[in-house]
């Protein structure tokens, strides 16, 4: 009996063993990332999330390309352009022997049915950029885009652009089309999708018929986008070497982070920003009647300690800004006039209120209304998806107090949050967006045409209307920024959209196992999860690549435990045989 | 018997009635975030039979759960039975791993306890279980977190494997009790308590009992006596309480496993909470129940069969 | 009417004298006395203002600062005292879970005595609602039912009494029935007494007490489970509960980062709470049930 036991335990340290010795080498070349941002479709006309926007930067390439340092319109699957007299058509050259993943040839025929079928059948995703268009092809490698008004836009065109092989039979409607899962594998950027498992990992493999890498051939075989619930696991796994960048790690891992000399911190700022939103009261649900007061609104942005936010809760990572950042571009960034910039005053807001009439009658703390009635108490939403949500909802409390106003919290998910505003239940709550490069996405969420969809100030302006549709049309860029900061300094000066900070994308990467990450835009942007993403195509790898380390120790550790084990038992086996002639009776 | 099958009814009733009191509009929910036009939305509400009156769409509910179709997720818009599924392997393993040690250890400080009763070694043994019945579990899970795996390093933070590793085979298993020892011992200790309480105050009745006079009287040694006699007999209650623990087993882990982000129901159920993603946990809820109901059940039948003092059920 | 006075006099005037010379007893009662002065003198030992991040900050607090001097238990990650919100986290807690007992022990009371007395058809009636409420899963129960009624105190408080009382009444129905069992009910029912009224007198003085031994017991239930609801995300977020404590430390990642007086303390206070109210709940039962004692 003891014999088999030491048989058995003998095998056992056989079976941990071998793995060790023939550990098999990994001949690809693999990039490995990580998120913490799950997908939910990779239909690039219907997603929303940053991370389904990397993935697709990587599958499909677009007409037009971004410069990496500043955005500046770059040759994409077209070569050159060119504008006809009006100004209302360009003319595009594609670039030669164009050809899908799949090896079917690229031509004028998918750009323009991509056009068209997404305006006729109003895909979401793109249909802010080409509603006003119409595509006609010219022949397989010029095909001309007219638009029925000015757009300065253009010849920008960076909207994804599917394979119409594929898709058209799919794509007979919105419907179809934006429910498909696209994952047939097929695209035009420097890697296409090969494997999608949904709150777990997406793989994509190098596509061969890319034009664009550092070197004549893909360097990277594979990357390898990993999911991580948990941020701090994700930071563990950058730090022991089995993930090569991570993006979105918390705030408070960037000092070890930092510390580690192969790895480089980049604090990545594209013009994505966080509010304090209050309800602006221009659908059915009100809010607290005091917020329909401008000012108990100024009052409020007066209240607001954004330092404290950007030390404690950043690090200072993040850097303050006046009001919403429209634009990845700097250039972009709002410029209000000294004399109305907000600052933390909390004995001012004080004052306004106190002026305003808005008086605590009965000693609890609380002010009221005017007349005596309805104590201010706000409600605030907790976005439970967001980081910082619930120690901003401490915070707006604690300053809230501190004017004679009442907070009561209610946490929801991001999706209920949507919910909530459409409905206008709430008063206030905090959350955050990163703009496209062109401003007029972010511009139009102010709009009334968005109310009930992505309008969340849940406010209007007749001002800013005209001037947003002024700013759609006005080709002379100089022209444009002004038009633009005049409409920012409406949105400040209302008070409804209080802008904390720029907030950062987290980003790092190990210095010793890829090369080749660009910034986008020059010096201050992230290295991926950019706006058009161009690190990889650049990126090689440095010398071999390590085997997995992970796996390795635990598997010494197991061939250790086996060893132990097996020199237990046989200690045991040893004992058990003085013993066993005792117990006999 | 028959309880069992009424106990299901009922708590098939109470988990419609309790959900769509509270789902006011549960395909405006399901789609909340999303773009989708009101006519698609009404259509998907007929297609549901939500426009259906209260009774006729209780049949429907039960016609679904037959065919364990359990709605969609609000959070991941997967159907809720593929989510719950692929949930399960994790829990059954963690808590089933940590139900039967605790059951064990716990039993054998138990019979220790009341065999050296009022020793040392008794008191050590109630007080210390005692005190880990005392706290949260998973506060429990948080200590030995921060001293194991924060602090000494020997352990994972969380999780059940080294995420981006692609290992296979006994390199996979091992990860993954690498992965699950903490956890594990967080539901062991947490629960030994009531092993060895029950156990004790057990073997303390038999104890007084004529036959182990009788044992004793023979000159069997101590031990014999213990192991051979007292033991069995005082197990039988034990086998019970284990045999009900594993019907809670599914719903015991729910906190530790969030701290543990350990992906199993418990895990599951700690997610469906921030939401509310309320087809989530109408599905675990239904599924906790059954499994405590199946239990119960096989814990009657186990009793009848082990001690035939007991009359049928 | 003063006999019966007296006699419950008597009563409690033993069981005092019984508990008193229990050592698990009276070091169970001096915690918790500690505990309970604790979270009523809050004020004095800890400025409430000291819960408020801006007040925090503007006193010149560090973040995630280990224990001082200055602060007793460190700071958290919005530079809030830990020290101030464990003792203001006492009284939540604690209130919480005595008000969740009382419901708890009032329904089961009630169910336990009436299903008890009355007997027949509603005494089966009632035994098959607190089978089905003791078969279902309690933690899983609570959640659902704390998802579905929103996350306040008293919400809170109604979801323990709801899911708690099938084991009280259990516990109660069966003491009522050895009662019934005792002469001097047929005979007080012989001299024409009525159904309330032996309830009162002769059923309740003799249950009683096992009620308040199963009070003292299920006050740790009470605890434990607000603990972990709040841990859950489930908790008023207004109010702060030493779970709710635990919950944001968790969250915010005091785990990782080591920072163990964010979350020890609460924890500490929750066991020692429990442990004391256990010690007194098990001397109440050996008295009630001198059976059970000398073990």
């Amino acid at each position: 009996m003891k014999r088999i036991v030491v048989l058995a335990l003998t095998v056992l340290l056989a079976v941990a063993v071998v793995p060790i010795a023939s550990a098999q080498e990994d001949e690809n070349v693999v990039l490995r990332i990580g998120l913490t941002q799950d997908w939910e479709t990779l239909n690039p006309t219907a997603g929303f999330a940053v991370s389904e926007y990397e993935i697709w930067n990587v599958h499909y390439a677009t007409l037009t390309d971004k410069a990496a340092d500043d955005f500046e319109t770059i040759p994409g699957l077209a070569e050159s352009w060119e504008p006809s007299d009006d100004g209302l058509t360009y003319t595009y050259t594609l670039r030669e022997g164009l050809l899908w993943s799949d090896g079917e040839s690229l031509t004028a025929e998918d750009i323009a049915w991509n056009i068209n079928t997404g305006r006729d059948q109003g895909w979401d995703n793109m249909l802010s950029t080409v509603g006003n268009l119409d595509a006609t092809v010219i022949d397989d490698r010029t095909v001309q885009i007219t638009s029925s008004v000015p757009d300065p836009k253009l010849p920008t065109l960076d909207v994804y652009l599917v394979p119409k092989h594929i898709w058209e039979p799919i794509a007979t409607d919105y419907d179809a089309a934006t429910q498909y899962d696209a994952l047939d594998g097929v695209g035009s950027g420097p890697f296409v999708v090969s494997d999608f498992r949904k709150g777990q990992s997406v793989t994509m493999i190098a596509n061969p018929n890319y034009w664009g890498y550092e070197g004549d051939e893909p360097a990277i075989d594979q990357v390898i986008f990993q999911l991580f619930e948990n941020p701090d696991a994700m930071v563990a796994a950058l730090q022991q070497g089995e993930l090569d960048a991570i993006h979105g790690f918390p705030a408070s891992s960037a000092e070890a982070l930092e510390a580690d000399p192969d790895i480089e911190v980049v604090a990545g700022q594209q013009g994505g920003f966080d509010e304090i939103a209050i309800n602006g009261g221009a659908i059915e649900g009100q809010p607290h009647p005091a917020l329909l007061d401008l000012e108990v609104r100024r009052a409020i942005n007066f209240a607001i300690d954004k330092e404290a936010v950007i030390e404690d809760l950043w690090f200072d990572l993040a850097s303050p800004v006046e009001t919403m950042s429209p634009s990845a571009d700097p250039k972009w960034l709002p410029e209000i006039p000294e004399e109305n910039q907000f600052s933390y005053d909390p004995d001012r807001a004080n004052q306004i209120l106190d002026d305003a009439g808005y008086l605590d009658s009965d000693g609890d703390g609380i002010r009221e209304m005017p007349d005596g009635t309805n104590p201010i108490v706000l409600r605030h939403a907790v976005n439970t998806d967001g980081d910082n949500a619930a120690s901003i909802g401490d915070l707006f409390k604690g300053w809230m107090e501190d004017i004679g106003i009442g907070v009561e919290l209610a946490s929801y998910d991001q999706d209920a949050l949507f919910g909530v505003i459409i409905e206008g239940t709430y008063d206030t709550f905090f959350w955050g967006w990163t703009p496209f490069v062109d401003p007029d996405p972010m511009l139009s969420y102010f709009t009334e045409a968005e109310l009930y969809n992505y309008n969340d100030a849940n406010w209007t302006d007749p001002a800013y209307e005209q001037l947003y549709l002024e700013q759609k049309e006005e080709l002379d860029p100089e022209r444009r920024v002004e038009i633009v900061q005049e409409m920012l300094t409406i949105l400040h000066d209302a008070g409804v959209y209080i802008s904390l900070y720029l907030s950062p994308d987290l980003q790092a990467y190990r210095t010793d196992t890829f090369t080749g990450w660009v910034r986008q835009p020059a010096e201050i942007g992230p290295v991926f999860f950019s706006n058009s993403s161009p690190s990889y195509a650049l990126l090689t790898p440095i010398g071999a690549e390590g085997a997995d380390d992970g796996s390795n120790n635990l598997l010494i550790i197991g061939g250790a435990v086996a060893a132990v084990v097996v020199i237990g038992g046989v200690f045991l086996a040893m004992r058990n045989r003085s013993s066993s002639a005792d117990e006999r009776e | 018997m028959l309880g069992s099958i009424l106990t299901l009814v009922f708590v098939l009733v109470f988990n419609f009635f309790l959900f769509r009191v509270v789902q006011k509009d549960p395909i405006g929910s399901l789609f909340r975030g999303r773009n989708i036009p009101a006519a698609t939305l009404d259509n998907l509400r007929s297609a549901f039979g939500l426009d259906q009156p209260l009774g006729t769409q209780f049949l429907y509910y039960l016609r679904e759960t037959a065919q364990l179709n359990f709605g969609i997720s609000y959070q991941s818009r997967q159907p809720v039975w593929n989510e719950i599924v692929s949930a399960i392997p994790a829990t059954v393993a963690l808590v089933g791993v940590s139900a039967v040690l605790s059951a064990v250890i716990g039993t054998i400080g138990g019979v220790i306890a009341a065999w050296r009763r009022n020793t040392w070694k008794d008191h050590t043994i109630t007080s210390g279980t005692m005190v880990f019945y005392s706290m949260p579990d998973f506060w429990l899970g948080m200590i030995l977190l921060v001293l194991f795996a924060v602090v000494l390093g020997w352990f994972p933070v969380g999780g059940i494997t080294d995420a981006g590793s692609n290992e296979t085979g006994l390199a996979l298993i091992l990860d993954q009790l690498h992965h699950m020892f903490l956890p594990a011992l967080t539901l062991t200790l947490a629960y030994l308590g009531e092993y060895t309480l029950v156990t004790r105050s057990s073997l303390l009745d038999v104890m007084g009992e004529d036959y182990l006079t009788v044992a004793r009287a023979k000159g069997l040694r101590d031990v014999m006596v213990r192991n051979r006699h007292a033991v069995p007999n005082a197990l039988l209650p034990v086998v019970t309480l284990t045999a009900i623990n594993f019907g809670f087993v599914l719903s015991g882990a729910i906190a530790v496993e969030a701290v543990f982000s350990w992906p199993g129901l418990g895990k599951a159920t700690a997610d469906a909470i921030r939401g509310p993603d309320l087809p989530m946990l109408q599905g675990l809820f239904l599924l906790f129940s059954a499994a405590v109901i199946v239990f119960n059940l096989a814990a009657d039948l186990t009793y009848s069969w082990l001690d035939p003092r007991v009359e049928e059920i | 009417m003063s006999i019966a006075m007296q006699r419950r006099r008597a009563t409690a005037a033993r069981v005092w004298r019984q508990f008193r010379v229990s050592r698990q007893g009276m070091i169970g009662l001096g915690v918790l006395a500690v505990f309970i002065l604790m979270a009523l003198a809050a004020p004095l030992l800890a400025d409430v203002r000291e819960l408020n991040p801006v007040f925090a900050r503007q006193a010149g607090n560090p973040q995630w600062a280990p224990p001082s001097e200055f602060a007793p238990l460190g700071t958290d990650h919005i530079r809030r005292s830990v020290w101030a919100q464990f003792v203001w986290g006492s009284r939540v807690s604690l209130f919480v879970g005595l008000a969740a007992t009382v419901l708890t022990i009032l329904i089961g009371s009630v169910v336990g005595i009436v299903a008890g007395f009355v007997g027949g058809r509603l005494d089966a009636f009632m035994m098959r609602i607190t089978e089905w409420f003791l078969v279902i899963p309690f933690l899983p129960l609570a959640i659902v039912l704390a998802s579905v009624l929103g996350r306040s105190v008293w919400n809170i408080i109604f979801v323990i009494g709801i899911t708690s009382w099938p084991s009280t009444a259990r516990l109660v129905r069966a003491q009522v029935l050895t009662v019934k069992q005792r002469l001097f009910v047929d005979r007080a029912r012989s001299l024409g007494a009525s159904g309330p009224h032996i309830v009162a007198h002769h059923v309740l003085p003799n249950v009683s007490g096992l009620i308040l031994a199963n009070a003292t017991l299920a006050v740790p239930i009470s605890i434990l489970t607000e603990t972990t609801l709040s841990f859950l995300g489930l908790g008023d977020p207004s109010s702060a509960s030493w779970g709710k404590t635990l919950e944001e430390a968790f969250v915010e990642g005091a785990v990782v980062r080591n920072a163990w007086w964010y979350f020890i303390p609460a924890g500490l206070g929750i066991l020692i709470v429990v442990l004391a109210f256990t010690l007194i709940g098990r001397t109440l039962e050996e008295i009630a049930n001198p059976r059970l004692g000398g073990r």
